[in-house]
């Protein structure tokens, strides 16, 4: 392979990692805290991005303005979907979250194919093809972008989750429900806050996936996948276990995407379980809110 | 005096992470001998246990069962050529009556047991009433009380027909009288030619049913002995009880 | 698996199976059996209701299968459509590759997707909880994907073609009995199992895996087992199902809808019992059937398995068997009941 083919692709693969650092972050905290593996989190993923999309398309929002937006509508959606439902049997056996939360995605995509149909779509405002090079290495400009703001948004929620109240009392209860209810801690409403957060982080990452990449209603499943795999490389629990997570991560999508493209999911596929078998801590262990 | 001895363990290690749980540990028990194994709160019996019988992988060391090196033998494994276990933190096969528990043992154990689930059934009955739970034999397990539950976790051990023994506190948080008929079930157990290494913080057990207690702190052995030299022992007395407990400690002596 | 509490071996005899209500619900069942049994040759068996059983009792035996792994050894899996999709495949390829006749060509599927089981079981099995069950999504994904990139071998997106059964005319019924054979096969295979110590191991791994494994219990060897024999039963079905259909697909026959039905079918009929699963295949098709009949949905169909998901899982996780037997009244409190014990 040449130089400028491994070079851009390092280039790639460091831009594409913080995007999917901000896939995995709200994956990673609803499954420390709460122990739910949220199948639906790519679907929520999805719907932010077409939010983004819509507004867009409709009233000419700048995708990155239309970034709190998306998150915020998503926030209240997944504040809403623990409270109201998932809270309603959390501490049931794994099968019963794991089918909830599946049913969820499936519901959302079939609702979104229904109404927006299934096809491609793009954002793209007058600056989505430009760029600028380092010798022979393109970087777009909003893919830097996108990197920018998912660390800031990642950097966001490590000192939200150390420094506040709220963000305490979720580590709390993640740590040992029963001390945190003791502190006053209500369960109920955190256990709400910490989905919320989560959906609100799939959707902001869902917004910056759109700007750079095209979009349709079954985009989401592929995230949740690789959050799950990144979680699992980077071992459950912590933001730098993430970001180091989604490092390697995107190493091994970007070029086993150069190198067999048509096996790219595949090959990801094989890596987490090759990693679940031989290292099911992950790589950097476990810490933080577990 | 040449006594036979069925379980040594030479230099067992375990660490947890940077935790020596057990630290080089050497444990000899002979055939036939109630053995005490004796230690405060987290000095590592039950990991000790869990090397042993393959529960944990070990970190360094050897274990030997009848002479047969059996460092890093599977449990199963370890199970069938002859060792059973009782667990500290019970556990039970929820789903299944307290016949059926037991009879899992019979069916598995010792030799692979070779039993049929029938066979089985039938054989362990009078093991159920052994440990006395005769009345309580069509229940299932999520529906005893812990002593029960405690008593469960014997009978299963004992249907699998085992040389060697380790009751893991099976008596803690029982009431006097009921400790009684626990120590009356040890002595029965082991006039069957059954070894045994108990582990208990009930100290007129430990010096009611055992010939020799072995102490553990911080991981590593600390003595071992006849139960009452053992247990005067000024080092085993801070070490394991703390001086807090020392007034209490000597209480319960002179009841035993 | 929702709350296997009191979901002991219930049938680990056939003594009293006759006696008292329980009596009475399997004599119905025993019937109801032999009705699916004359059930071509009777003058209403149209087309369409063949069709429909057939499929019905292809789903019943896949999630007999499911009930295996899922159900008695407790280990959610999440990804035996994989082991249909081989079985489809094993026996479509064997047949046009290898020029087979039917049967050899459904053993090779149906091997096929054991050994398959066996080599991915060992390694995944040590997995537990979320880890074994998204490890199993994995494989099942990319399984498919390769499948569908492996042009040459699998014929891709445009799939492999089978011949037709011969004589055509009786290919409804031919079809029809070998799904009910199989999950009849699957109900005394579940029968006979639960009687033999590999039984008694799947549920004691289930309920305590250390435990099991220091009472003597060669768990791993158990839970391979059980992982192949669920793998057999859905190897076999997607065999059937290939050669009925007379066409492959790997994006059909890889869907992981199919995992979610064989799921769906055991926990309403409740899981880790030997009936359950057949039962619910039924149950499940009804359901279905009935909400698309009465609201006028057209494409929302997966809205509606999904809704339907939910419901049982938010209500009635352990089954609809204890309301349908009488054992417990249909009320709301019975309904809240699930929620009381597992809410926060
Ligand atoms: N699986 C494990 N992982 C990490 N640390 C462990 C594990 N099991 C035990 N430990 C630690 O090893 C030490 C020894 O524990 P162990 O349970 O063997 O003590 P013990 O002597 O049985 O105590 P007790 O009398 O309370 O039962 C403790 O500090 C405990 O916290
Ligand atoms: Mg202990």
């Amino acid at each position: 392979m040449e130089t400028l083919q491994l070079t851009q692709g390092v280039v790639n693969a460091i831009l594409l990692s913080g995007t999917l650092t901000l896939v995995a972050i709200g994956f990673s905290i609803v499954w420390g805290i709460l122990n739910i593996i949220n199948l639906a989190h790519g679907a929520f993923l999805m719907v932010g991005a077409y939010i983004t999309y819509w507004l867009f398309t409709l009233y000419g929002v700048d995708p990155f303005l239309s970034l709190p937006i998306s998150m915020l509508t998503m926030f209240v959606v997944g504040y809403m979907v623990q409270r109201y439902l998932i809270n309603l049997v959390i501490r049931a056996p794994l099968l019963v979250t794991f089918l909830l939360t599946f049913a969820l995605e499936i519901i959302i995509i079939n609702l979104a194919t229904f109404f927006w149909k299934g096809d491609l779509r793009s954002v793209t405002p007058d600056y989505a093809g430009l760029g600028f090079t380092i010798g022979d290495v393109q970087i777009p400009y909003v893919r830097l972008a996108a990197f920018v703001i998912s660390l800031v948004l990642t950097g966001l929620l490590h000192v939200f989750m150390t420094y506040t109240k709220t963000g305490n009392a979720i580590r709390a209860t993640g740590m040992d429900i029963d001390a945190a209810r003791l502190q006053g801690v209500r369960i109920p409403q955190t256990y709400a806050l910490t989905y919320a957060l989560g959906t609100a982080l799939a959707a902001g990452a869902g917004t910056l996936i759109s700007i750079s990449f095209p979009i349709d209603p079954t985009m989401g499943g592929a995230y949740t996948l690789r959050a799950f795999v990144i979680c699992v490389l980077g071992g459950l629990g912590s933001i730098p276990g993430v970001i180091l997570g989604a490092l390697l991560f995107s190493f091994i999508e970007v070029f086993s995407g150069i190198w067999a493209p048509s096996l790219k999911d595949a090959i990801a596929l094989l890596v987490l379980v090759l990693v679940l078998i031989f290292r099911p801590s992950g790589i950097a262990g476990k810490a933080f809110y577990h | 005096m040449e006594r036979e001895v069925i379980l040594e363990t030479k230099q067992a290690t375990k660490h947890f992470g940077g935790l020596a749980a057990v630290e080089k540990v050497d444990m000899t028990i002979y055939k036939g001998e109630i053995l005490g194994l004796i230690g405060p709160n987290g000095a590592g019996k039950t990991t000790f246990v869990n090397i042993i019988t393959g529960m944990l992988p070990i970190t360094s060391g050897k274990v030997y069962f009848k002479g047969q090196d059996i460092t890093g033998w599977p449990a199963f494994k370890i199970g069938r050529l002859g060792i059973a276990r009782t667990f500290q933190i019970v556990k039970p096969f929820r789903g299944m009556t307290v016949q059926e528990n037991v009879a899992v043992g019979a069916m598995f154990g010792h030799g692979g047991a070779k039993r049929s689930p029938r066979e089985a059934l039938e054989h362990v009955d009078h093991i159920i009433e052994f440990v006395g739970m005769a009345d309580l034999r069509e229940k299932h397990a999520d529906e005893l009380t812990l002593p029960y539950l405690k008593r469960l976790e014997l009978a299963k051990a004992l249907a699998m027909d085992p040389e060697l023994l380790f009751l893991d506190e099976v008596m803690a948080g029982l009431n006097t009288k009921e400790i009684e008929s626990a120590m009356e079930l040890v002595r029965k157990i082991n006039e069957k030619g059954i070894t045994i290494l108990v582990i208990e913080h009930v100290m007129k057990a430990i010096v009611g049913v055992t010939q020799r207690v072995f102490v553990l702190n911080f991981g590593q052995e600390l003595a071992q002995g006849a139960p009452q030299e053992v247990l005067n022992n000024p080092a085993v007395i801070q070490a394991y009880l703390g001086e807090k407990f020392v007034a209490r400690f000597f209480r319960q002596q002179k009841a035993a | 698996m929702s709350d296997q509490k009191k979901a002991p071996i219930r049938f680990s005899s056939l003594d009293g199976l006759f006696k008292g209500r329980q009596g009475v619900l399997f004599s119905i069942f025993l019937l109801f059996i032999l009705f699916l049994g004359v059930f071509p040759f009777l003058p209403f068996a149209s087309g369409f209701w063949l069709n429909t059983l057939t499929l019905i009792l292809l789903l019943a035996a896949m999630s007999i299968g499911w009930n295996f792994i899922g159900g008695y050894t407790g280990y959610a899996a999440f990804g035996n459509v994989a082991f249909f999709g081989i079985g489809a495949y094993g026996t479509g390829l064997s047949m046009i590759r290898l020029g087979l006749s039917f049967f050899p060509a459904l053993l090779i599927g149906a091997v096929a997707a054991m050994v398959f089981a066996i080599l991915i079981g060992l390694p995944i099995l040590r997995l537990k909880g979320h880890y074994f069950a998204i490890a199993t999504v994995a494989i099942a994904t990319a399984l498919g994907e390769i499948a569908d990139s492996w042009t040459s071998f699998t014929g891709g997106a445009a799939g492999i073609t089978l011949p037709f059964f011969d004589p055509i005319e009786w290919s409804g019924q031919f079809f029809y009995y070998m799904a009910y054979l199989l999950a009849i096969g699957g109900l005394l295979l579940t029968w006979f199992i639960l009687n033999r110590k590999m039984g008694y191991s799947w549920v004691a791994i289930r309920e305590d895996e250390d435990a099991a494994n220091m009472m003597g219990i060669n768990t791993t060897w158990s839970k391979v087992m059980a992982f192949a024999l669920s793998a057999l039963m859905a190897g076999l079905a997607g065999g059937i199902y290939a050669y009925w259909k007379t066409f492959v697909l790997a994006e059909e026959v890889f869907k992981i809808e199919y995992t979610l039905q064989m799921i769906l079918a055991a926990v309403l009929g409740g899981t880790g019992t030997i009936f359950g699963p057949f039962i619910g295949a039924f149950i499940y098709y009804i359901l279905i059937t009935l909400l698309v009949f009465f609201l006028p949905v057209g494409q929302l169909h997966a809205t509606i398995l999904g809704a339907i998901i939910i419901l049982v899982m938010v209500f009635t996780p352990k089954g609809l068997m204890d309301f349908i037997s009488g054992r417990k009244k249909l009320s709301i409190n019975a309904l809240l009941e699930n929620i009381r014990t597992y809410r926060v």
